[in-house]
């Protein structure tokens, strides 16, 4: 059962890896609504009315009071002030009937600035409002003045506002050298593990770049150098940041959304299931959502299933269906072609238009079923068969009137078989258990039944085998039945009978301790060594005796051998000697009994010393009296 | 063959009784009571147990250190050795014996328990 599981996994993997990049980020209705209302804030100053105006105008919406905004556009205008005329003049172009007026200064200035001496950003500017207020300009001088300032500051945003002026410039201009800007921007683009693609600027970078790729190529009528995997990645990294930092981060993406969603050579086509994508017999459609990246159904596409194919067994069992398209929705129902419940894979195509990308989708639907138990036989079966067996039928939902004995020579046995309700089929779902709770004790046993190679379920429940995992605890059991699969959309418990099950009685604990996990521990306590037997104090005695003995033995040795102590002068020196000796001895033994090493140390170099120069004193004497002696 | 035996060891003690000075038989006593001690406590050791081992061990080399510096007295003031001690009195081997005895104890004391 595991393997064709892991088999169909492996197959799914390759599926998904095989299978073309998708966009994995968009925006959604509501992330559109809520860009929307980053943009339409108050403004505060001249560049937050620009980016609020010419932002919302991109996502097709209209400044709520265009009179009011035109006023705090020619109220706040520097005239001498190349920014603020760009971002009034720009503003007042996504106004209906806003008008600026310039003088000739104004105009001057704005001119003057279209120079090599100027940066790039000046250079837009002063053409962006130049343009925006219908001023006529030499484009071939500015292409010159750009491509010479191009080789001076070469930063991607530089090379944006390049781009972004280059679109605002006569077709007749050789704009060409500029429009390569955009192959050589894009081998700048970092790849994020083959799903992002972005300027480690940051994200304001990479929309405003492909904003005014997409604004230059429309111009030119031109197909952007770009590839249509990095088109995919390009959206993914844009879209999906869900919240703004700024309001030019806001207006970025902005422009993005809008030149990705209407431009004359790429339209990212986002394809998502409406709610979850479960069809069932109660809801047979599949509901598809074709838009672009803002969001707005694709009414003109024709989306078609390429092919429908279970993901369980691989048959294909529906191709080249044609996907209805009803309130900007597109429709389809699956269950006409009868499918079995499970997983299916489907390959949607939308086309209808040369322009859109990410086209060919792979998607995962689940068929869900209602399931019903048939044929619940419950008996108990002698083991050696002797008896026939009499079995009882249950039907769902109600429960056995009587309950079953089975005691340890029994078996308890129950036969039933899965339905789909709808289609009458078999089915073998992922989960069916069956569980026993003891109502007195609280302890459940669950088991798993199994089908036969007839998808009939048989359980068996062998009273004398299974008493271990009973604790042999013998008791009235509430039987359920547990049935549970994603693709159910009526999982079961079912109370089907109560089962009495005896075990013998010898074996059954005498009382019944709760399993309980919270106590603690026994307390670890240490265990010194134990003293070793000591032997009978008779021959330790004994032994005492005989270890004193030699020293009997020597006292007559030396009393035969004629040893004395005549010869012993009582000078101090030798009384001293013999005292000190003595008092070593004596301190060897308070030693042993009491002292430590150091004490001893220090009363042992008082007494030795003395002693030292008692003997030394008394020995030499005894060597004189030697000396003469001879 | 064992009358010459007989003959050797009384030989032996013939000799030895006549011709050791009596201040050595003294420590050879001396010796052969510790011999005998340290015999003894091995003969326990062997019969009952080595427990306490400690307190075996310190008598055990008690004794086999004292026997050698007995060992070592003898040398030195046996007078047919006088050659080549010539400057070591006997009294002078007497001090080392002794002070020797007072580390060698120390040392036993410590170990004894």
């Amino acid at each position: 059962m595991a393997q064709p599981r892991l088999l169909c996994l492996v197959l799914l993997a390759l599926a998904v890896s095989a299978q073309a990049l998708t966009p994995s980020h968009h925006l959604t209705a509501s992330d559109v609504a809520r860009l929307e209302a980053r943009l339409g804030q108050p403004f505060t100053d001249l560049q937050s009315a620009y980016f609020s105006i010419v932002g919302l105008s991109k996502l097709g919406v209209t400044v709520a009071d265009a009179d009011d905004a035109c006023r705090f556009l020619t109220s706040n205008l520097d005239p001498t002030n190349i920014e603020s005329l760009f971002f009034a003049a720009e503003s007042s172009q996504a106004l209906s009937g806003c008008e600026i007026p310039v003088s000739n200064e104004t105009r001057d200035l704005l001119l003057a600035a279209v120079s090599e001496d100027s940066t790039v950003s000046q250079i837009y500017q002063a053409v962006g409002a130049l343009s925006a207020l219908g001023l006529p300009l030499a484009s071939q001088e500015v292409v010159s003045a750009l491509s010479a300032r191009i080789t001076k500051e070469d930063s991607v945003l530089g090379i944006i506002n390049a781009l972004q002026t280059a679109a605002r410039l006569s077709q007749q201009a050789e704009l060409g050298s500029i429009l390569e800007e955009i192959e050589d921007l894009a081998a700048r683009l970092d790849d994020l593990g083959g799903l992002f693609l972005q300027f480690e600027e940051g994200l304001e970078a990479t929309a405003l770049f492909v904003s005014s790729a997409y604004a230059l190529s429309d111009h030119m009528d031109m197909e952007p150098p770009l590839k249509e995997d990095q088109v995919i990645q390009l959206v993914n990294s844009i879209f999906s940041k869900k919240s703004w930092d700024s309001l030019s981060e806001a207006f970025s993406v902005a422009c993005a959304a809008a030149a990705l969603s209407n431009n004359r050579f790429h339209v990212p086509v986002i394809v998502s299931a409406q709610g979850p994508a479960t069809v069932s017999h109660s809801q047979p459609v599949l509901q598809l959502q074709v838009t672009d990246v803002l969001c707005q159904p694709l009414v003109s596409a024709s989306v078609l299933v390429e092919s429908a194919s279970s993901v369980a067994s691989k048959s294909v069992i529906l191709s080249k269906a044609p996907f209805a398209l009803r309130d900007g929705v597109f429709e389809l129902n699956f269950m006409d072609s009868q499918p079995a419940s499970g997983y299916y894979q489907f390959a949607v195509a939308v086309t209808g238009d040369s322009r859109l990308i990410a086209n060919h989708v792979e998607l995962k639907v689940k068929v869900s079923t209602e399931v019903a138990i048939t044929n619940m036989d419950l008996s108990v079966v002698d083991k050696d068969q002797s008896i026939g067996t009499k079995t009882t039928r249950v039907d769902y939902p109600s429960k056995a009137k009587n309950s079953f004995i089975a005691d340890s020579h029994q078996n308890f046995a129950m036969s039933f078989q899965l339905v789909d309700v709808n289609t009458g089929v078999e089915l073998t779902p992922h989960q069916v258990f069956v569980r026993l709770h003891n109502q007195k004790t609280g302890q459940e046993v669950v088991f798993v039944a199994e089908p036969d190679n007839k998808n009939v379920y048989k359980f068996e429940l062998d009273t004398a085998e299974r008493k271990s995992e009973f604790d042999s605890m013998s008791g009235t059991y509430a039987l359920y039945l547990m049935v549970g699969d994603a693709t159910l959309q009526n999982p079961i418990l079912w109370n089907v009978a109560d089962v009495v099950l005896r075990f013998l009685e010898e074996e059954a604990p005498a009382t019944i301790q709760p399993k309980t996990l919270y106590v603690p521990k026994p307390e670890i306590k240490h265990l010194f060594r134990e003293p070793e037997k000591r032997p009978p104090t008779v021959v330790s005695n004994t032994f005492t005796a005989l270890v004193l003995s030699p020293f009997l033995l020597l006292l007559i040795l030396w009393f035969k051998l004629g040893a004395n102590i005549a010869n012993l002068s009582l000078s101090p020196s030798t009384v001293l000697f013999h005292l000190g000796h003595a008092a070593m001895l004596g301190l060897m033994y308070v030693y042993w009994t009491h002292l430590d090493m150091f004490q001893t140390l220090k009363y042992l170099a008082i007494i030795g010393s003395l002693t030292f120069l008692a003997g030394n004193r008394m020995l030499a004497q005894k060597a004189v009296k030697r000396v003469e002696g001879k | 063959m064992s009358n010459s035996v007989f003959s050797v060891i009384s030989r032996f003690l013939e000799e030895y009784t006549t011709s050791t000075p009596n201040k050595l038989k003294l420590v050879d006593a001396y010796l052969l009571y510790i011999l005998l001690t340290g015999a003894l406590q091995f003969l326990y050791c062997l019969l009952v147990g080595t427990f306490p081992f400690n307190s075996f061990l310190s008598g055990f080399i008690s004794c086999v250190g004292s026997f050698i510096l007995a060992v070592c007295l003898r040398i030195q003031i046996n007078p047919q050795n006088k050659g080549d001690f010539l400057s070591v009195s006997p009294e002078r081997a007497f001090a080392d014996f002794l002070f020797a005895h007072t580390v060698l104890h120390l040392v036993v004391i410590n170990f004894i328990g």
